[in-house]
């Protein structure tokens, strides 16, 4: 469900590319096609970690999951001159929150590539939540106790 | 009910590990390509500027002083002018190369430029755009 409100609340937002639209169907109450099934459905979004090895044959949860990336790298893109043009609190957090989960869906495709097995798998990615969770909390501190990303950015190249 | 893909992968992997098999020679043998190579470099830089960034973050977790309190440290280290020119080198074209290697995948997945000479065209570009940028870059 946290998928959905996710991909929801980004649509709003201005030059949408035409791929996404496909997608709006899809965003409808996963309760609706619960009927329909015969099969057990597992409810992917409790926790985004390996959508694949908790979807049940037929979930969407992987396709949200590749078109949720490319959003945010859209918005990545987005945030750079943004932030070169207005640099303060709300662009220190909006780098730290889209740079980190750009980064962290980045890192999980790296461990879907290269490791196999399923405890290594589960290992991995959670080292994996770790380090995000680390480097989330760490930016958020260094935006609120010290310069902030765009001063920092700015001071450093300044040298 | 089949298999899911999940399974069957996980079943590739783990007969062949059961059976103890060698891998066969892949990137040791094949020839390289341009394309190829500019894959590898996107997730190489992608995985060093996460690095980076998980680094500083922890940094500023776990370090006692101020951002500015490092940066008047470095200063006072009085680095050459071609050390602090080749640094902003090294920071500015993972950067650029990502982004712009970045759109290029983007460009893909709406279903654009994927003929192989395309692919080698825009590649050039990229690489290109790179050298410039990283170059306006380092000489702000």
């Amino acid at each position: 469900m946290a998928a959905l409100v996710r991909i929801g609340s980004v649509c709003r937002g201005p030059a949408v590319p035409s791929l996404l639209f496909r997608s709006a169907p899809l965003i409808r109450p996963l309760a609706a096609r619960k009927k329909d099934q015969d099969y057990p459905y597992f409810c992917t979004a409790k926790i985004h970690a390996t959508p694949s090895n908790y979807a049940a044959a037929g979930s969407k949860a992987a396709s949200l999951h590749w078109t949720g990336e490319r959003i945010v790298s859209i918005a990545l893109l987005g945030l750079g001159p943004v932030a070169y043009f207005y640099p303060g609190p709300v662009m220190d957090y909006s780098l730290a929150a889209v740079l980190t989960l750009h980064g962290h869906w980045g890192l999980g495709q790296v461990v879907t590539d290269y490791v196999h097995g399923d405890a290594k798998i589960k290992l991995a990615n959670t080292g994996l939540f770790l380090l995000s969770a680390v480097t989330f909390a760490g930016l958020c501190y260094f935006n609120y106790h010290d310069v902030g990303i765009c001063k920092a950015v700015a001071l450093l190249w300044s040298k | 009910m089949g298999t899911s893909a999940q399974e069957e992968m996980n079943k590739f992997w783990a007969k062949n590990t059961r059976l103890n098999r060698p891998m066969s020679p892949h990137i040791s043998i094949y020839r390289w390509s341009v394309p190829m190579a500019m894959s590898i470099t996107h997730r190489g830089t992608g995985v060093a500027l996460s690095g980076g960034i998980s680094v500083f973050a922890v940094a500023a977790l776990v370090l006692p002083g101020s951002f500015p309190h490092y940066l008047d440290l470095i200063h006072s280290l009085s680095f050459g002018p071609a050390l602090i020119t080749l640094s902003k080198f090294a920071l500015s074209f993972p950067v650029a190369y990502h982004t712009f290697n970045g759109i290029r995948h983007l460009v893909w997945d709406a279903g654009k430029g994927l003929k192989i000479p395309e692919v080698y065209g825009s590649g050039y570009t990229v690489i290109a755009l790179t050298l410039l940028t990283s170059l306006a870059l380092t000489a702000l």
